[in-house]
């Protein structure tokens, strides 16, 4: 099969141009979307996106920065294909949101979201809430803890309660820088960076 | 399946096919790949000001362009509506208040006046036009030197870059009239290029250096009360450092508690001034607010002066700090309930009870220190002796700075009340003792009875008392603001 797609003698070396081109470019949409950054678990691969710099500000200023990352949070961790399952997914839509430019101002979590968040405050403080002592105390835990999330009360954990693209202006976040080598960029584009 | 050769030879179309999906894929990710790109620059001018200034760029308003916020909270130290029950705001003639001030400082600048100063705003504008700096018209010098400036304006980091600390320092102070013209402002405390606190008055690093510490190893949280400690706190102009210079020093040496300040005066033979009255080798505290703040609960637990004078405030959906430095007693919700969850009046009450028992020792310990000084008058002029007298007069200075060390930062008797408390209560015990040897002393002149103490119940009257001529000194300041002032300005703003 694969050998009838070879090409003519004739049209040999175009051929091997063209896809040389092809192959090129996907490699450098590889490079300039940090692609490879996305397998990890880096909280610097959340601000690719400028438009998630608020979050990373308010975490970054929360107790949280100490013990969690983005994903320990945001991503399922029962098992490692639901963990990259659900990553794929949630990054493949969010990619074609931020490339249409369709974000909205305010970003909300989706329900789907929330309730991995919400399983993954439990994983780490089960200790909360599993307490035989507070059973006792208060006949109503089990309704409380069933039928609510944690974030249903903990609003402001991590990240504050307002979080519109514009909520931080001025945060230092470790946003990508340029994607040119330093040898290619001008000295202008230089001196504005080391200003600021 | 056929070879793509033969299949292309019997249909043509379908090698042009090929070649138009071809194209479209490539162009597709080409389109897709500027679009990254695009959205990647962005990046690299979201969160970046648009306004680029020079370091030490003095006017806040060019700061202000990129920082809107923290600008418009800044002007509003402008605003001297607030009153509380003892300060507030506005300016305060203390003076008129106190009017034995004026007896305390007989023979020192500040018996003519002194004012609680108004916001930062105003910093320029109040050192201007206070007496202390006097007149300086034609070729008559002001009585201060240009260390006076170091603290009033965000013009002081740039001049001193340039010329070094002691080159700024030296001189009379009208000689830079015209270049210090800018009030306090965001260059006093923030790096231009990343907006972290700095330290920009040579001060206190030399205070920290001496005390064998490093003031580039802080925390962002103590940075956050020593950006204020750059000028909130005691000092002195030492004279011997450097031939003509009035260098300025904080006399941290021996630690920040006024008994280790004042060790370090009495070592360095130092007085700010002999009184006129008592002939004391006097100390003038200068608001030591740091080191008695250091001394409080508040400090203790880690709390900063921004925790408190410039709380975080939200002004739609964005949440930052506020630079309207001002008592926090008009900013309760924002810096008392963030932890004290009480009613505002509750917590506004028990500050205004603080300061109110550390004033009811302050005023006897004021009265104490008015007598002493009258009657060790009485006794010099009964022919007391030198040796006679020295004691004395010690326990007078040591008393009288005890009261000034606690009267002199506003915020004292709520910073570390017990602090206040103690220093006061040991102020009274020196001035009893100082008139208990007075009383002695006066006896072995044969004079049994009460020294009289003039009438000094205003102002005008004790000005009267120690000697001065007011009406003098305001004409003078007057003509001073009318006619130096605005060419000052003028000189400025060509620049």
């Amino acid at each position: 099969m694969f050998i009838k797609l070879i090409p003519p003698d004739r049209w040999k070396l175009p051929v091997i141009i063209v896809s040389g081109i092809f192959t090129g470019l996907v490699f450098f949409l590889f490079y300039i979307s940090k692609a490879s950054s996305y397998l990890g678990d880096k909280p610097e691969t959340c601000v690719n996106c400028h438009i998630m710099a608020p979050q990373y500000a308010t975490w970054y200023h929360s107790a949280h920065r100490m013990k969690t990352n983005c994903n320990d949070c945001h991503v399922p961790h029962d098992n490692l294909i639901s963990k990259y399952y659900f990553k794929a997914r949630d990054g493949l839509r969010h990619a074609t949101v931020f490339t249409l430019r369709r974000e909205p101002q305010v970003i909300y979590i989706k329900e789907e979201g929330a309730m991995a968040v919400h399983r993954n405050c439990v994983r780490c403080h089960s200790d909360l809430i599993t307490d035989n002592r507070l059973l006792t105390i208060n006949s109503e835990l089990m309704k409380n803890r069933i039928s609510r999330r944690c974030s249903d009360c903990h609003r402001e954990t991590p990240h504050g309660r307002i979080n519109s693209l514009s909520a931080v202006p001025w945060a230092r976040v470790p946003l990508p820088e340029s994607p040119l080598p330093q040898w290619l960029r001008t000295e202008k584009q230089a001196e504005r960076k080391q200003k600021f | 399946m056929k070879p793509l050769k033969e299949l292309i030879n019997e249909r043509p179309w379908t090698g042009w096919l090929l070649y138009l999906i071809t194209v479209i894929v490539v162009f597709a990710l080409g389109m897709l790949a500027s679009s990254v790109m695009e959205r990647r620059a962005e990046a690299v001018f979201a969160y970046t000001p648009a306004v680029t200034f020079p370091e030490n760029e003095p006017d806040s308003k060019v700061w202000g362009e990129v920082f809107p916020r923290e600008y418009y909270s800044y002007l509003r130290t402008s605003d001297t509506s607030f009153r509380s029950r003892y300060n507030g705001a506005a300016l305060i003639d203390m003076l008129d208040e106190y009017p034995s001030m004026v007896i305390l400082w007989a023979g020192y600048s500040f018996s003519k006046d002194y004012k609680q100063g108004r916001g930062h705003f105003y910093s320029i504008e109040d050192i201007r036009n206070t007496l202390r700096t006097g007149a300086p018209v034609g070729d008559a010098p002001s009585p201060q030197p240009n260390t006076c400036w170091t603290c009033k304006s965000s013009n002081v980091p740039g001049l001193i870059a340039r010329e070094g600390a002691a080159g700024f320092y030296r001189g009379t102070w009208e000689k830079r009239g015209a270049q210090v013209v800018n009030p306090i402002g965001c260059a006093d405390c923030h790096d231009p290029k990343t907006m972290n606190l700095r330290i920009t008055r040579p001060a206190l690093r030399e205070a920290f250096e001496s005390q064998g510490k490093d003031i580039s190893q802080v925390s962002h949280q103590e940075l956050r009360s020593l950006v204020c400690a750059q000028c909130h706190v005691e000092y002195y102009f030492n004279k011997n450092i450097i031939p003509d210079v009035q260098y300025l020093v904080l006399p941290w040496k021996n630690g920040t508690s006024l008994e280790q300040i004042e060790k370090y005066y009495d070592e360095a033979v130092f007085s700010d001034w002999t009184h006129a009255i008592s002939k004391a080798p006097m100390l003038k505290a200068q608001h030591p607010d740091f080191e008695v703040y250091l001394t409080g609960t508040h400090a203790s637990r880690g709390v900063s002066c921004a925790d408190c004078h410039m709380p975080f405030m939200s002004e739609g959906g964005l949440k930052f700090t506020d630079h309207h430095l001002q008592s926090p007693l008009n900013s309760i919700s924002r810096s008392c309930q963030v932890c004290h969850r009480e009613e505002t009046a509750r917590l506004i009450e028990d500050v205004y009870q603080r300061q109110e028992k550390i004033l009811e020792n302050r005023r006897v310990l004021e009265n104490l220190l008015i007598k002493c000084h009258f009657e060790a008058k009485a006794a010099w002029d009964k022919g007391a002796q030198e040796s006679q007298m020295i004691e004395i007069l010690n326990y007078i200075r040591k008393a009288q700075w005890r009261w000034d060390f606690a009267a002199a930062g506003h915020g004292n008797s709520f910073h570390s009340p017990v602090e206040t408390g103690r220093i006061i209560a040991s102020g009274i015990s020196m001035a009893a003792e100082a008139r208990l040897r007075l009383a002695r002393l006066l006896a072995s002149f044969g004079v049994g009875g009460e020294v009289p103490v003039p009438d000094i119940s205003t102002k005008a009257k004790a000005q009267a008392v120690a000697g001065l001529n007011m009406k003098n000194l305001n004409e003078e300041k007057s003509l001073f603001l009318k006619n130096i002032v605005p060419d000052w300005d003028k000189q400025a703003e060509k620049k």
